[in-house]
């Protein structure tokens, strides 16, 4: 097992590199003069022509690439460009951020999902299937950023209820979550129906009612554990499109998250800081399709890694 | 040497209100005291560093903490500041400045002449990033006279100087702070001024809190503490205001502003701005060589339903142009129109031999007020007089200003919408657009427009330091750019900001610049 987890860690050091290297080249190939939008449209050109100095921008590409890799050896991510603060400060003061909004939007998905999933499975073809199955597809098929002007038409501008932006409540979060959330829920709801409809068709299930067993223990003991599979690489995707969502989230919500930040930085061509971000979550997807495989040999013991 | 007195006086035929009082800062609300005050704005400051500082909103932000030597007032008329006089030498080589006496920074030092000179020592220095610096670096040397006087001393005379102080990049901080080889030398990210607020916190992409500086030299704000959300999408500022959770926000959707007049929680202010949005031609198109005449120019000019396009498409966000300037800026001169005349530009374009002319055309999308959508209209205009238009195309910022701020030689588009709002309102800074040193990548004259007798007249009022002069030369280069159209004129963009009835004395200085220094609760 522990071979196993060191060997995946080995093999991420190249996936993390091809990362590194496809950001670096993205970035560059993009149109427009770094240098000429951090200085602002009425600077000299003596003024655009100190800042590429001062980024580097004036070195060849080859010798830029080998500056970066060889920063990023000692973990140096650099400075932004834009704002003059090393990356990892810039990254780390809104990184909670993003992690608080992804990790509540995922427990509530988790949550409502696989609930809502169950109950329309357990309750086939019935009106509340009808309703969570509509609601799932609503879910996913909705607009991020449309939904979240709605929840705050209707929860902060109509009823005075939840702060519209911002993060700086504690029910500031509340409209932000629900929003990144919906897809996630409609997806792993629908997946869980799916998934379990396939195991209650199953003959042990079949047998364990035969039993006498009392349905809640049926259906999460013996049915829920045995759907999980699927369910669970679900969910690991998701965690990855909460962070891609959160990107359109966090700029409906003024919410201060790394999705802002990425998004300010393209816009800016701050090379720096795009470059740590896209690592950031390179990093991330990479962990987490670890923590799924290993989730896996737990939840079903038959799975072994060695 | 023969020294001009012009304490208190008269800067460019803009008279000063006279002022002996020694207060400058004019409190406009009422007098009713408040809490905080939260304003929803949509940039995330990048720096609170006044040097390093290029963003408006921000800048206006910083100005609440650090002041500058002269200011401009609500109405865009230049004001002493921390400078109450001033005096150049009749070769416009050297500039005096009276400071004003007791006042002190927020962290109690004193404000005297040798902070002034620790300043301009700062951002002069060549080590330093000071992008608007460009225009400053005219100053050689600044000299200490005594604890109340300093004098700037020039290579060349820089007309505009005083509009130029207003920055706030030039702005007076700390001198303790600033100390050459501290690490707060190159980048301020709190900074102390003399202001009437002074920086208390900052969570980077949520808000900025400024709170009241009690020892505030001139006539102290009604409200403790001014709070910025940071709030990036225009509907969600709206949102805010409209819940009560902001006071006041910057730039609603436009679309909205009809019903945001009609709601009376809430007031709409459409300040007057400096920008001008225009499309330029490329006026020596070697693609499409029938641009390079002014007739062809003038024609397409009266092809466009301004008026309407303001009404329907801004929401009345706009004004059009009458010049080719904005009418805030020193210099300017009411010079025409071309009146929407569909008749007139095809037998126009007709007599010039340009009845199957095709143009490309782009513009940016989300950059300045319905940018995109005004070309849909403006494309559609054209193609009514007989114009065949590819376009608009449109591109992220970035791309943008990499495709039209090249070399004529590389141009590959026609026409391009863009709008310019000078640093500081002087026409020298709108007329950088007309002036042939300024073609790219020298600067950014995109339309690359040449005529001689402007530049002469331009390079004349830029360092003439008779300001009624300056203004007749101004004018007189504005009549014959607006005849030689190098532009497609259209309009002057409104700064629209919304603030809540319960609210008052929310102004605006016509810079694109809010003033809330003095609003307080109605």
């Amino acid at each position: 097992m522990l071979t196993y987890v060191l060997r995946r860690f080995l093999v991420a050091i190249p996936t993390l590199w091809g990362v590194a290297t496809v950001v670096f080249i993205m970035a560059r190939l993009l149109p427009g003069d770094p240098a000429r939008v951090i200085a602002g449209v009425l600077a000299t050109q003596g003024d655009v022509d100190r800042i590429r100095r001062q980024m580097g921008l004036d070195q060849p590409l080859p010798v830029q690439y080998l500056d970066f890799l060889g920063s990023l050896l000692r973990l140096d991510l650099g400075r932004s460009a834009h704002t003059n603060a090393p990356v990892l400060e810039e990254i780390g003061s809104r990184l909670p951020y993003t992690i608080e909004l992804a990790f509540v939007a995922l427990v509530v998905a988790v949550v409502i999902g696989i609930l809502a999933g169950v109950t329309a499975a357990v309750r086939r073809n019935s009106k509340t299937d009808l309703i969570i199955s509509s609601l799932s597809v609503f879910g996913i098929s909705m607009p991020v950023y449309w939904l979240g002007l709605m929840l705050i038409i209707v929860f902060a501008v109509g009823l005075h209820a939840l702060p519209a932006a911002g993060a700086d409540q504690p029910t500031s979060i509340v409209l932000p979550a629900l929003t990144l959330a919906l897809f996630s829920v409609g997806l792993i709801a629908r997946m869980t129906r799916s998934s379990m409809l396939e195991v209650l068709g199953q003959d042990y299930i079949r047998t364990a009612r035969a039993m006498g067993l009392g349905s809640g223990s049926v259906i999460f003991r013996h049915a829920l554990r045995n759907a999980l599979l699927p369910i669970i690489t679900v969910i690991g995707l998701q965690v990855g499109s909460l962070l891609g969502g959160a990107v359109l989230t966090e700029t409906i919500f003024a919410w201060p998250g790394v999705g802002r930040l990425l998004i300010d930085s393209i816009f800016f061509r701050d090379y720096p800081v795009v470059q740590g971000l896209v690592l950031m979550f390179g990093a991330t997807f990479i962990l987490v399709n670890l923590l799924v495989d290993l989730l896996y040999a737990y939840v079903d013991p038959r799975i072994r890694y060695s | 040497m023969r020294t001009k007195l012009l304490a208190l006086a008269v800067v460019g035929g803009l008279a000063l209100a006279a002022c002996g009082n020694g207060t400058t800062g004019t409190p406009t609300g009422g007098s009713k005291q408040g809490d905080t005050l939260r304003i929803a704005i949509g940039v995330d400051p990048d720096t609170m560093d006044p040097m390093r500082q290029t963003t408006t909103t921000i800048q206006n932000i910083v100005q609440m903490v650090v002041e500058t030597m002269v200011k401009i007032d609500t109405s865009g008329k230049v004001q002493p500041a921390l400078a109450t006089a001033w005096q150049t030498s009749s070769d416009g080589l050297t500039w005096t400045f009276t400071l004003r006496s007791g006042v002190k920074f927020s962290d109690g030092q004193p404000f005297n002449a040798a902070a002034v000179k620790a300043n301009f020592d700062r951002v002069l220095d060549p080590a330093s990033t000071c992008p608007l610096c460009g225009p400053m670096r005219g100053v050689k040397s600044v000299d200490v006279v005594d604890d109340t006087h300093v004098k700037l001393n020039l290579a060349k005379p820089i007309a505009p100087m005083l509009g130029l102080l207003t920055e706030v990049t030039f702005g007076i901080v700390a001198p303790a702070s600033i100390q050459k080889g501290g690490s707060t030398y190159s980048d301020q990210e709190k900074p102390i001024g003399t202001g009437p607020y002074t920086l208390a916190e900052r969570v980077k992409g949520d808000h900025v809190t400024l709170q009241r500086h009690d020892g505030y030299w001139g006539t102290k704000p009604n409200y403790k503490s001014q709070k910025f959300l940071i709030v990036p999408e225009a509907a969600s500022r709206e949102a805010l205001v409209r819940a009560g959770q902001a006071d006041v926000i910057l730039l609603p959707p436009v679309s909205d502003l009809p019903a945001l007049q009609r709601d009376s929680t809430v007031k709409v202010l459409l300040a007057p701005g400096d920008r001008t949005i225009f499309m330029a031609f490329n006026t020596q198109d070697s693609q499409q060589t029938l641009l390079q005449k002014p007739e062809v120019r003038q024609a397409l000019n009266y092809a466009i339903n301004k008026d309407q396009i303001i009404k329907s498409v801004l929401f009345g966000a706009a004004s059009p142009m009458d010049a080719p300037m904005a009418s805030t800026l020193f210099g300017y001169c009411k010079v025409g129109s071309y009146p929407y005349d569909v008749s007139k530009a095809k037998s126009m374009l007709q007599a010039a031999g340009a009845s199957n002319l095709t143009i490309n055309l782009v513009s940016p999308q989300g950059r300045y007020i319905q940018d995109f959508q005004a070309a849909q209209v403006i494309a559609n205009d054209l193609t009514a007089v007989g114009v065949k238009v590819n376009g608009p195309r449109t591109m992220d910022w970035p791309s943008y200003l990499g495709t039209i701020n090249v070399a004529p030689a590389k141009a590959s588009v026609d026409m391009h919408l863009l709008g310019w709002a000078p640093g500081y309102l002087d026409a020298s800074q709108a007329m950088v657009q007309f002036q042939s040193t300024q073609w790219p990548p020298a600067g950014l004259a995109t339309s690359y427009y040449q005529n001689p007798e402007v530049d002469q007249l331009l390079a004349k009022a830029n360092s003439e330091s008779d300001q009624s002069q300056r203004a007749t030369d101004y004018c007189t280069a504005s009549k014959q750019i607006w005849k030689d159209a190098p532009w497609l004129f259209l309009w002057v963009q409104r700064f629209p900001i919304v603030y809540s009835s319960k609210v008052t004395g929310v102004q605006s200085i016509p810079n694109e610049s809010f003033y809330t220094m003095y609003a307080s609760p109605a």
